[in-house]
């Protein structure tokens, strides 16, 4: 019984902690595959969080959540602008975005509550109780009696999926991300292609952040986004550039996470930053293709023109 | 009133400032604004504070930084406050305010340790203070905070509220001083509850409101029903994760660590161990102004800048029996008879041979 217990507290701990990664890092997937890599997620993590955090106080949860998408979105249009606009380094703008992202919330936020400090209490988004799949055992409460981001994820990485591999509009992504110059000369749109990719990296990585204010914690903090959209970009690289893939890396990562809370709560005395530094590990692993063939779109972090 | 909101301002401003051109320098410099630059020969000194995390975390840094504001505000000296996020940082930051002028920087944590010893060796003109440093030397002063003595007695009422025996401790990074106020809490819960198990948790970081929040999830569903903290604005996600468990099994209370967060989570926090830094801040300036700030003065109980902090709107969760020993554990520490486990990470050999260890200050 204790064991049910403990392997049911890890599950749950392992899915909430999955998810603000997955919305993340499947935004992120679309954006690698047109060949941008924007390590401006972060900035666009914390920006969700403030934006839903504001929006979800002014109008309740779900317009929380629009409001986060939406703040995500504006701070990678900000990334897009220099980085596919301009043609900067990207990962220059992107570190960049995301300090001044850190920055900038963390002034808004105490212009409008105070420099010390108060714990904001958001009204959270509900949990959508799944007929019939929610009474599965141990799966169904962990897993579909949920908010509604949960969902987004589930259906978002079979759809993303078929969208970049089974639609024209995804072969022209993808070109872009591999050739840019043949997709060009076959009439594609480059420079809008990626930037609607990197847009849409911004609205799932605001999203991701609004989950952590209104679904996950209830609350807002500075700094709160504290290296998730980092994380994010190593989880696409471990679930190599494809959804399904990005999904289990993101569960393997929140996996992780969630044992080392787990085993300390249970106080078991093992080394739990080792769990902690696995999925890095593997991250490097599956860069370095030891889980088969694993290659990053061919103009990955590249401007185009060249 | 008006001084200090311009002066809160004036840190937004700067932060703005860092903002915009941020593109790949990093934020040097004490102050955004030129004409901000102190007069060295001039009358008012300078003093300035780093913190390695948002102020707004209602605890250990909001603490700091209302000392700062209240050395501005009291004192009418030049003040200036930083966030610097790397040990890199750190460095830097010491350095450009050393040079700008300013005389008396505070390094609030223990992890400005290494990066204030090597300003202080460079600029022996300034003064550098580390909120419960380890090392001294002539211009480094360690503020020691013995909360540990208030975790006791947070471990006490914890070990009296606790029904179901278990009681949780969630903390950032397992450094010396942290660890020393989860192993007087433990002591605590242990003097009044000898069965009781205590859990302990690092998630690694102080801000992470969504690993806190996890961590303490995962202890309250191992059982336990109290809680305490030792992070920074992460503590938002433990009183969060207790309320959700009062929602779910009825019963989950904690406790707040740091700064009074009994108003923070009003209905949750049964009351909080306290450290008045920003008394002790301003009587460590005035004594930098005195020349009389050195070696490593220590605050505790007994000098009342160390407490207990019930939370009044929830005065009847703590038995009365456990209250009245909590009372007579306050007098044992205060009067030296009761000593409360701690971990010494002051390495008392580095305090300057000529000045004698300085009394708590009062």
């Amino acid at each position: 019984m204790a064991d049910v217990g403990v392997f049911a507290s890890f599950l749950a701990a392992a899915a909430g902690l999955a998810i603000p990664l997955a919305l993340a890092a499947l935004g992120e997937t679309v954006s690698e595959r047109a060949g941008v890599i924007n390590i401006g997620l972060e900035g666009s993590v914390i920006w969700g969080a403030l934006g839903g955090a504001m929006a979800g106080l002014a109008a309740g949860p779900y317009a929380g959540l629009a409001g986060g998408a939406i703040a995500g979105t504006a701070a990678a249009l900000l990334f897009g602008l220099f980085a596919v606009g301009l043609n900067t380094n990207q990962i220059i703008t992107g570190t960049a975005v995301t300090i001044g992202s850190l920055g900038f919330t963390g002034a808004v936020f105490q212009s409008r509550f105070g420099a010390t400090g108060l714990a904001l209490e958001l009204k959270t988004v509900p949990s959508w109780k799944l007929p019939l799949l929610s009474e599965v055992p141990l799966l169904g409460p962990v897993l579909f009696d949920r908010a509604p981001t949960f969902y987004v994820v589930y259906l978002l990485a079979p759809a993303l999926w078929w969208f970049l591999f089974r639609t024209r509009w995804g072969l022209a992504l993808r070109s872009v991300g591999e050739a840019p110059d043949a997709a060009h000369a076959a009439g594609i749109g480059v420079i809008r292609t990626r930037m609607l990719a990197v847009l849409f990296g911004g609205f799932m990585a605001g999203l991701a952040g609004a989950h952590l204010c209104l679904v996950h914690t209830g609350t807002f903090s500075e700094n709160m986004s504290a290296g998730k959209g980092f994380i994010a970009v190593a989880v696409v690289v471990l679930g190599r550039w494809n959804p399904p893939g990005v999904l289990a890396a993101a569960c393997f990562f929140g996996a992780a996470e969630a044992l080392q809370y787990v085993l300390q709560a249970a106080n078991a005395d093992l080394p739990y930053p080792l769990f902690l530094a696995l999925p890095y590990v593997l991250s490097l692993a599956a860069l370095a293709g030891w889980f088969g063939r694993s290659r990053a779109p061919a103009t990955l972090a590249l401007p185009w023109p060249r | 009133m008006i001084s200090g909101s311009t002066k809160q301002w004036r840190a937004q401003r700067h932060r703005i400032a860092c903002w915009t051109a941020t593109a790949v320098a990093a934020c040097g410099g004490p102050s955004a604004d030129g004409s901000d630059n102190p007069d060295p020969a001039g009358s008012s000194p300078s003093v300035a504070l780093l913190t390695s995390g948002p102020v707004s975390d209602a605890g250990w840094h909001a603490g700091a930084y209302e000392g700062l504001q209240r050395i501005g505000d009291s004192l009418g000296w030049r003040i200036s406050h930083q966030q610097t996020r790397t040990p890199a940082e750190f460095d830097e930051a010491f350095i450009s305010y050393a040079e700008a002028g300013y005389g008396l920087v505070f390094g609030h944590g223990f992890e400005y340790q290494d990066a204030a010893e090597r300003a202080a060796a460079q600029y022996p003109d300034a003064t550098f203070v580390v909120s419960s440093g380890s090392r001294a030397a002539a211009n480094l002063v360690p503020l020691i905070f013995r909360l540990e003595e208030a975790a006791y007695l947070a471990g006490m009422a914890a070990g009296g509220v606790s029904r179901a025996g278990v009681v949780g401790m969630v903390g950032g990074v397992e450094i010396p001083p942290a660890k020393g106020t989860f192993l007087a809490f433990g002591a605590g819960v242990a003097a009044v509850n000898p069965e009781a198990t205590v859990l302990e948790t690092f998630t690694g970081s102080w801000d992470d409101v969504a690993a806190a929040k996890e961590a303490a999830s995962a202890q309250l569903r191992r059982g336990a029903d109290v809680l305490i903290h030792n992070v920074d604005a992460a503590s938002f996600g433990v009183f969060q994760a207790v309320r959700e468990a009062r929602e779910q099994r009825g019963r989950a209370w904690a406790f707040g660590m740091n700064r009074d967060q009994n108003a923070v989570a009003p209905e949750v926090v049964v009351g909080s161990a306290v450290i008045d830094i920003p008394a002790l801040f301003l009587q460590a300036a005035v004594a930098w102004h005195e020349g009389s700030l050195r070696g490593a003065p220590r605050a505790g109980l007994a000098s009342g800048a160390v407490d207990f902090v019930p939370n009044p709107a929830l005065a009847d969760v703590v038995p009365a029996d456990v209250e009245a020993r909590i009372a007579q554990a306050r007098r044992d520490i205060a009067s030296g008879a009761l000593e409360v486990p701690r971990i010494r990470y002051l390495e008392e050999d580095t305090l300057p041979a000529a000045s004698p260890v300085q009394p708590p200050p009062n």
